[in-house]
This record gives structure tokens, C-alpha cells and sequence, in this order.
């Protein structure tokens, strides 16, 4: 009787608790992803009912016109080349800024030159990036230099910030050790510095990025042809919100799939032989 | 590079040189070591490069003289305005006082929302999934989006402007407080619910005071970036303000007027920045004895993990890429002394320390 009492009890208990805890873990993270489903729910609701009883639909096209827009674009086989165009000038203006801003970011461990690009990182990081695009719209016109420059100009800041964030955290005494054992400069960057820069170059390029693609975009609502920019200013000059609107998100999904799928991926890839590191 | 020249040498003809450095050579080593001789020849380089570049492009198309504006323009041009003389139809000081206008309104709607929004995000965890994803979504959008739609959508005027500046602004609010609100420190609330202290004091005694740096980062960062979304946003759909005035002047044609206007922005924002911020920083701030708070700005990944330090960097590395307004322009804080190998290790130092 003991023994029939005894065995069959004891094995549910100890699973039930590790059951409690899973289940409580499980039921959490379906509260959460409700609420989550019903924050999308809500504001795509309020955004659809908006338009046109709130606002006028041609003012505030809802996003199911956004999708049937798309589709219409898609159609008519402007997306990819417009795409293509804008996507390519980034990538030309953002590794000219990477290098730069990199190059700069390491020069400025002297004094010297840090003094001396101190306030061109200043300026890069204050100066709308509005401001550039005018200027190179003036300067350059339809050429296609202009948005690669605003790109440059707005980005290499921003990177060269980044880089000197890193830079700050070297180890000092092994520069001084490297410096002590007559290791030259070339050699002590090369061994010392950048290896240790390159996950803070990392987050440089995913932040650059995210400006790069805003910059690049502005600058082509003022000076392009082409492009994402082009195709938006010629959407609000005509009035169609919808259009516009849908090339807006088109390219700004792409962007965020570029920053946070891609960009994230080759980042955990490339740092995968690195443990958790704690500061 | 001094030390590698210096162990090549022979011996003797090192002595020799260590015997020769006159005034003068030292002068010139001291000159050359300074970050503030590099500081003063920025400008001038800079001048430099901006003669040749004319002197070359217009040499080579001539007709482009009246596109690349020259120095002697530019600040001849900044000057008229510092004066109030001026072709556009409003004055400097009014243009800038008309944005500022609408900066102030902008930021203020947008400081309540966020606060609210914010506080609820960090005391809940349903409400905070409810809007994450939003306020993730809203922070990367560009404000050109912004712009135009408002320009479009609410007409020229006042209005599209402020809303643009208020959803240029809002995100960072709301990350801001509510890293503020989970960053309170649980003990003060465990106290006061020991001794059975009403909410509603809890909320005025304990959570805003510890979230007083957090707003005020949030301000700092919502009058960085609603400026410049201001600007955009003026450009497209405004009828004053210091954007359009910039577009008045593209219109114009006079590349000079871009570029002087240009930098008196800057320098607007950079004063405003130093002095408004940084005195009222030190007034609100007086009470505490550090303020060590590691604010977050721009993070698009709040939940998910980075497996890198550069997680762990990113939150001090983006926040020097926005707060370097005050970071490159000051480095290091005044009130720490200076030290001789980077001027800013200082203030890294103090963030984990």
C-alpha cells in the first residue's frame, strides 16, 4: 500500500514545478505578444479609420491604399530602378564615409590633429543634413557627385565619433608597452588599435547607416532624376499622398531590413568567435 | 614616430641632437604637440581649400563664379544679417524667434506625450509591448517623411512644423523616461510602500526626481533633432522660419545666402545648446551630487541583445555620435582637471565609474 502510495506521486510534482515556471514563462510571453499584436491591431485600426472620416482620404491615404498602391507601382516597373539607383548611392557615398570617418577617427589619437578635426566632426554632427543637400543641390545640380558628397559630409562624423568613443577605451598600457618596445606607428594601429576598434566601427556603421540613407534620401528630393527622393518629390508635387506615401515605407522598410537584419547578422557572424564581453 | 627616428640614429648623433634644441625647436615641438594650434589651423585650412577650390573650378568653368559662393560673401552676407539688414522679408532675429516659436510649442506637446507615454511603457510590461514596436518604427522614420506629409496634409503654416518637430521628438521621450522609470531605484520604492506612502506621493517625491536626468537628456536630444526636423519641415510647408528662409535663399540662386545662413544656424543651435542647456543643467542638478545617469538615445534594438560589446558601446558610443554637440565642442567637462594623453577619457571614465 505504502509503495503504491509512495512511487506515483513523486515524479508529477517535481515536473509540475518545472511546469509552473514554463508555464508562467509561456503565458507571459503570450500576454506579451497579445499586447504587442494589439498595439499593431490598434494603430493600423486608428490609421485606416482616420482616413477619411478623420481627414480626408486623399490627405491621409490609409494603409490598405498604401498596399494597393504598392501593387500598382510594382506594376509598373519603376520600383526596382528607383530602388537600385538610391541603394547604389549609398553604398558609394557610405564606404567613402566609412573610410574616411575611420581614417579620421584614428588620426585623432594625436593631440595635434585631434585639435584639428575636432570641430570638423563639430560640424559634420551639428549641420542638418538639409543644409548639405542644398548646398550640393546648388553646387553640383543633377550630378551625380552632389548626394554622394551630402553623404559623405553628414556620415564620416558620425563614424569618425564612434571610432574615437572606441579609440578612448584602448588599452592604455599596451600602446605603452608597444610604444616602450619601439613598435611603430603603422604597426601599433594596425595591431593594436584597429582590432580593437572593430566592434565600436561596427555600431559607427550600423548608426551611419541609418543617417546615410535619411541624408541620401533628402539630398535626391532636391538634386536627382532618380531615385527614391526623385520619385517623392514628383508624388507631392502631383499631390498624390498615396504614392508618396508608399515609396516612403517601401524604401524605409528596405533600410530597416538593411540595418537591423542584414547589418545584425553580419555583425554576430563576424564577432561570433568573441564571448559575451562585459564593460 | 620621435622615439622610432630617435633609435635609429647613432648614438653620437643623437647626443648632438639632444644638445641642439634651441628655444626655438622646442617652441616649434610645443607648437606642433598642441591640440590647440590644430584647432586654430582647422579654420584655416579650411579657408584655404575653399579659396583654391574657386580658384580652380573657376579657371576651369568660368561661368561657374556665381554658384561657388566665396568667403568674402558669405560673411559679408552674415554680417548684413547679424545687423538686420537683409532682403528676405523677415530679419534674422525674427525668423529665429518665429522657429523657435514653434520649436517650444512642438517640444513641450511632445515632452507630455512622451513623459506619459513613457512612464506607463516602464511601469507596465503590457503597455510597454503595446507601443515598442511604434515608438521603434516612429524613431526611424526620417523627418523628410515628416515634413512633406505634414507640409501636405496640414497645409503651410504653423501647424504641420509643430507636428513634425512633436513625432521628431516624441520617440526619444519616451525611451528616455522610460529607461528613467526602470532605472528608479526599487529600495526608495520598497520603502515607501513599507511605510505606506500614497501613490501619489510616491510619484512626485520618488519617480520624478530620479527622472529628472532622463527628461532632461530627452530634452536635450528632442531640441537636437526637432531643429533639424523644424528646418525640413519649413523648407517644405512653411511660410517663415529659419527653414524657409534657407529655401529663400536657394530659390534666389545665392549659394552664399545658403551657406551663411547655414552657419548662423549652427551657431544658434550651438549657443542655445552651451548656454540654455548646460546652465540649467547645472541649476537643476545642484542638489545631486553626480549626476552618473547612462542615458539611452538612439537605440533601435531595445530588447534584442547584441552579442558584442559594442552593445554595451553602443549605448555611450550613439549617445556621444547626438550628444557630441556638447562632447566634441567642450570635451572634457571644466570642472575636471585635464589630462595629458586623450582630453575626453574623462568623461568615459566617470560614465562606468
Amino acid at each position: 500500500m505504502a509503495t503504491t502510495l509512495d512511487s506515483p506521486p513523486k515524479p508529477p510534482v517535481r515536473t509540475s514545478e518545472e511546469d509552473l515556471v514554463r508555464a508562467a514563462k509561456r503565458k507571459n510571453r503570450i500576454t506579451t505578444w497579445g499586447w504587442r499584436l494589439a498595439g499593431y491591431v490598434f494603430f493600423l485600426g486608428v490609421w485606416e479609420l482616420a482616413s477619411g472620416n478623420l481627414m480626408d482620404e486623399r490627405l491621409l491615404p490609409g494603409p490598405s491604399t498604401v498596399f494597393e498602391t504598392f501593387g500598382r507601382l510594382w506594376a509598373s516597373g519603376d520600383v526596382p530602378g528607383a530602388f537600385a539607383t538610391t541603394l547604389t548611392r549609398i553604398a558609394i557615398g557610405f564606404t567613402i564615409a566609412f573610410f574616411v570617418g575611420i581614417g579620421v577617427g584614428v588620426l585623432m589619437q594625436n593631440r595635434f590633429l585631434n585639435g584639428f578635426f575636432r570641430d570638423a566632426v563639430t560640424i559634420g554632427v551639428t549641420t542638418p543634413g538639409l543644409i548639405w543637400a542644398l548646398l550640393t543641390a546648388i553646387i553640383f545640380g543633377n550630378r551625380t557627385a552632389g548626394p554622394i558628397i551630402a553623404i559623405v559630409l553628414t556620415t564620416f562624423a558620425i563614424i569618425t565619433v564612434n571610432v574615437s568613443e572606441g579609440i578612448k577605451s584602448i588599452p592604455k598600457d599596451l600602446n605603452d608597452m608597444a610604444k616602450s618596445f619601439d613598435v611603430g606607428v603603422v604597426k601599433r594601429n594596425r595591431h593594436i588599435v584597429l582590432p580593437h576598434l572593430a566592434p565600436f566601427t561596427f555600431t559607427a556603421v550600423r548608426f551611419g547607416f541609418s543617417i546615410a540613407w535619411k541624408v541620401t534620401v533628402l539630398t535626391e528630393v532636391f538634386a536627382a532624376s532618380k531615385g527614391i527622393g526623385f520619385e517623392m518629390r514628383t508624388a507631392t508635387q502631383l499631390f498624390r499622398l498615396d504614392e508618396f506615401l508608399t515609396w516612403i515605407l517601401a524604401f524605409y522598410f528596405v533600410a530597416l531590413f538593411l540595418d537591423k537584419v542584414v547589418l545584425e547578422s553580419i555583425e554576430r557572424r563576424f564577432f561570433s568567435w568573441r564571448g559575451e564581453l562585459k564593460s | 614616430m620621435s622615439v622610432l627616428n630617435e633609435a635609429e640614429r647613432t648614438p653620437d648623433s643623437s647626443f648632438a641632437a639632444q644638445e641642439q634644441p634651441t628655444v626655438l625647436a622646442k617652441a616649434w615641438r610645443r607648437l606642433t604637440r598642441s591640440s590647440l594650434t590644430g584647432r586654430i589651423l582647422f579654420p584655416i585650412t579650411c579657408l584655404v581649400f575653399w579659396l583654391l577650390a574657386i580658384k580652380i573650378v573657376t579657371t576651369i568653368w568660368p561661368f561657374a563664379v556665381d554658384v561657388l559662393p566665396t568667403p568674402g560673401q558669405v560673411f559679408g552676407f552674415m554680417w548684413n544679417e547679424i545687423r538686420g539688414d537683409t532682403l528676405a522679408p523677415h530679419n534674422m532675429y525674427e525668423t529665429f524667434g518665429i522657429s523657435l516659436q514653434r520649436l517650444a510649442i512642438g517640444m513641450v506637446i511632445a515632452m507630455i506625450i512622451g513623459t506619459i507615454i513613457g512612464i506607463a511603457m516602464g511601469l507596465s510590461k503590457a503597455v510597454d509591448a503595446f507601443f515598442n514596436d511604434w515608438v521603434v518604427a516612429i524613431l526611424a522614420m526620417p523627418n523628410l517623411a515628416w515634413a512633406l506629409f505634414c507640409s501636405l496634409a496640414f497645409g503651410f503654416g504653423d501647424l504641420g512644423p509643430i507636428i513634425t518637430v512633436v513625432l521628431t521628438g516624441v520617440p526619444f521621450v519616451i525611451i528616455n523616461v522610460r529607461e528613467g522609470v526602470r532605472n528608479t531605484p526599487a529600495d526608495l520604492f520598497d520603502m515607501a510602500r513599507a511605510f505606506d506612502v500614497p501613490r501619489k506621493r510616491v510619484i512626485r517625491q520618488v519617480l520624478i526626481p530620479s527622472l529628472m536626468p532622463f527628461l532632461f537628456a530627452a530634452a536635450r536630444y528632442a531640441f537636437a533633432l526637432g531643429w533639424k526636423g523644424l528646418v525640413v519641415a519649413e523648407v517644405f510647408g512653411g511660410q517663415d522660419g529659419a527653414g524657409w528662409t534657407i529655401k529663400f535663399w536657394y530659390d534666389a540662386h545665392r549659394a552664399y545666402g545658403v551657406v551663411g545662413y547655414a552657419l548662423l544656424f549652427v551657431i544658434f543651435a550651438l549657443v542655445f545648446e552651451k548656454f540654455m542647456f548646460d546652465q540649467l543643467s547645472k541649476k537643476l542638478f545642484k542638489w545631486r551630487p553626480a549626476v552618473d545617469a547612462e542615458v539611452v538615445e538612439e537605440r533601435f534594438d531595445g530588447t534584442a541583445k547584441a552579442a558584442v560589446a559594442s552593445a554595451a558601446a553602443a549605448s555611450t558610443a550613439t549617445g556621444a555620435a547626438l550628444g557630441s554637440i556638447t562632447l566634441a565642442t567642450e570635451g572634457p567637462p571644466a570642472d575636471q582637471p585635464a589630462q595629458p594623453h586623450s582630453d575626453e577619457t574623462i568623461r568615459r571614465d566617470n560614465d562606468h565609474g
